[in-house]
């Protein structure tokens, strides 16, 4: 089933809606060397979308010759890289637009052509991608009818430019460029509705339209690809195993094939992955708490009991023990998902949390596994894994026995972080190497000085300019490792610290981390104040609260904080301090 | 659904968004600055989309004008 495109006409309604107030535009260049003319416009409408306060203004190189086009390229200003490539990329004789000589008869001399040519673009892709977003969509075309060998067979030549266009991608990708699918790609746009030829020949434009729009659309998601889902909620009977447990027995449910039941083990698998790679994971099931305990210690589970955290099993209603999860987790219900096979389940907890993703569990015989599955894939999907997505779960628990420890032991929260051993280590950036800062940055709401959302170029930018710094602090402790969870940037001007970026992770707070981050800043640069560039956003609460306590009144832009006044009321601090 | 000439001031408009109702009517390759060879194909992409005709590589050089396009669609009895 192909997916339908959008038409050109709605494409162009969407930038005729762009705004026109003079707002600074958003800049991406589009790399192809054949003439762009629907891809533009799709990727602009699509980019469009995604930046409805901007107007989107798409740049483009000479056409004929791809490698010239990047080479022209500067990083400056722009906000990201479209690159469209095309067989004629990789040796002319490969498109329809070229004929004579002895074309692609010659094998040897077009693989070695297109080997060169791909040494060079992959070098300068290389280059663009340290300074700002790539991405790259390889050749989606059919290739050339005129290659020698026949159709049904992949003969040398075909061969030999896919090996050599895989180890392109390879290279890219490993300097941080993100490739489109090639097989999203086919599923969304069959192969044999994507080259018009009569276009090619005709305007140098080689893509039918819904091709175009394919292409433009999946760029743009590659770009750009949407913010990951933080958490997933699970039911258990019905979805993470077969069967009821109440009816059933501990030894009744099944997620194995012998018992007609693999779509629920390939779901454990699924959850295992996303653990793996820092989502978090719980279940809220309608059950008996101790048949759950027994039926979650069994020794074949495909994922792990111990990767649900917590486990809510009780009678009341899904929707209250939800909410007992969401306050576990301290994230908002937008950046979870809700798993359970009942319609009346899903239906309660979207009643309550209207902006949480609920899904469906497929039925057995359901054909929709395999989309299911990808659907959910895609959801928590990010462009990378950090060390940072793996300690998550470790610092939940470390955020659990923090909380233990002090009901148990009755101690104030001062004795408590005296005796946690807790060491903070500060890195001083020189460059934008580190994708964890940006990416707290992007994802941080609570504790965040005014919410800016900066992109990957302006990011790289801002280090450049004058008396500018970029604060990156870690933490750990005798319950674990947080890792990255503080970022704060700005600028010295004379002694005093303009502060433009303060992020905090939610999994940090209560240790004095926030405070910690301050005064390095202020013993780092010998400063005599701190000018903040905060702004109220609808969820930093929490950092409005902290500044308060020191300001004697709530923040406003540039309110500025003098170095005497923050020591005065800053409480004790028992971090061990390390500059990396 | 409406008629062809209201459709076809829609595409005009889409790729002539400066344009007002009255000089979309009067509007020729020679008069509008913006109608250049890359403005002739989406124009006549999106006709093609909008009407489901199809023009030959020699129709690019003959639709040259609101009038022309608009005489042609109703030629082909696509309203």
């Amino acid at each position: 089933m192909y997916h339908q495109s959008v038409k050109l006409i709605e494409a162009l309604e969407v930038l005729r809606a762009a705004p026109q107030d003079g707002a600074a535009p958003w800049k991406c260049f589009l790399a192809s060397s054949f003439t762009p003319l629907h891809l533009q416009t799709f990727l602009a409408a699509e980019l469009q979308k995604r930046h409805a306060r901007q107007p989107v203004q798409i740049e483009t190189g000479s056409f004929g010759d791809l490698a010239a086009s990047l080479e022209s390229v500067s990083a400056e200003g722009l906000e990201g890289l479209c690159v469209a490539m095309e067989w004629p990329d990789l040796d002319a004789r490969l498109g329809l637009r070229r004929a004579g000589g002895d074309g692609l008869s010659a094998t040897e001399d077009v693989i070695a052509e297109s080997g060169r040519a791909l040494d060079r673009l992959g070098a300068r892709i290389e280059t663009l991608a340290a300074r700002l977003p790539v991405a790259v969509c390889l050749p989606t075309l059919p290739l050339s009818p005129l290659l020698p060998s026949p159709g049904w067979q992949a003969g040398r030549l075909e061969l030999a430019l896919r090996t050599a266009l895989a180890t392109f991608a390879e290279r890219v990708a490993a300097a941080g460029a993100r490739v489109v699918s090639s097989e999203r790609l086919a599923e969304l746009s069959p192969a044999a509705e994507r080259l018009d030829s009569r276009s090619d020949l005709v305007s140098g434009f080689p893509y039918s339209r819904p091709h175009a729009w394919h292409v433009g659309a999946l760029l743009v998601q590659t770009l750009l690809p949407p913010s990951p889902r933080k958490g997933l909620i699970t039911d258990l009977d019905g979805t993470l195993w077969h069967g009821i447990l109440g009816e059933d027995g501990v030894a009744g449910v099944a997620w194995d094939l012998d018992h007609n039941a693999q779509a629920h083990g390939l779901y454990q698998q699924l959850l295992r992955g996303l653990s793996d790679s820092g989502a978090l994971l719980a279940a809220a099931s309608k059950n008996d708490p101790e048949l759950v305990a027994e039926a979650l210690a069994r020794e074949d589970l495909v994922l792990p009991a111990d990767r649900l955290s917590p486990v809510e099993a009780s009678w009341g209603p899904k929707s209250a023990a939800v909410g007992r999860i969401l306050a576990e987790w301290n994230v908002g219900s937008e950046s979870v998902v809700f798993v359970d096979d009942s319609p009346m389940e899903r239906a309660e907890v979207q009643a309550a949390y209207p902006d949480m993703t609920c899904l469906s569990f497929p039925e057995r015989e359901d054909a929709s596994l395999p989309s299911f599955l990808a659907h959910l894939r895609d959801l928590f999907a990010k462009p990378r894994v950090l060390e940072e997505d793996r300690l998550r779960r470790e610092s939940l628990r470390a955020n659990q026995a923090l909380r233990a420890v002090r009901t148990e032991s009755g101690e104030a929260p001062e004795a408590f972080l005296e005796q946690a051993q807790a060491r903070v280590q500060l890195h001083f950036a020189t460059d934008s190497s580190d994708p964890r800062a940006l990416e707290l940055v992007l994802k941080t709401n609570q504790f965040n000085l005014n919410g800016a959302r900066p992109s990957e170029a302006a990011w790289h930018e801002a280090l450049e300019g004058p008396g500018a710094f970029r604060l990156v602090v870690s933490y750990d402790d005798k319950y674990g490792r947080l890792g990255k969870i503080a970022v704060l940037a700005g600028r010295l001007e004379d002694r005093t610290l303009v502060l433009e970026t303060f992020v905090l992770s939610c999994r940090a707070f209560s240790r004095r981390i926030e405070h910690r981050c301050l005064a390095a800043l202020f013993e780092r640069f010998d400063a005599d104040a701190l000018v903040l560039d905060f702004t109220p956003t609808p969820r930093n609460g929490p950092l409005r609260d902290f500044f308060a306590a020191f300001l004697g009144r709530p923040p406003e832009p540039r309110s500025r904080l003098a170095r005497a006044e923050f020591f005065e009321r800053c409480p004790r601090l028992f971090h061990q301090v390390e500059e990396a | 659904m409406a008629d062809t000439e209201t459709r076809l001031r829609r595409c005009f408009a889409a790729v002539f968004p400066d344009l007002d109702e009255a000089q979309i009517a009067e509007a020729s390759l020679g008069s509008i600055a913006a109608w250049d060879s890359v403005a002739t194909i989406t124009l006549l992409s999106l006709v093609e989309e909008e009407f489901g005709v199809s023009f030959e590589p020699e129709d690019l050089a003959r639709q040259t004008s609101f009038a022309k396009i608009l005489a042609d669609l109703e030629a082909r009895d696509t309203a």
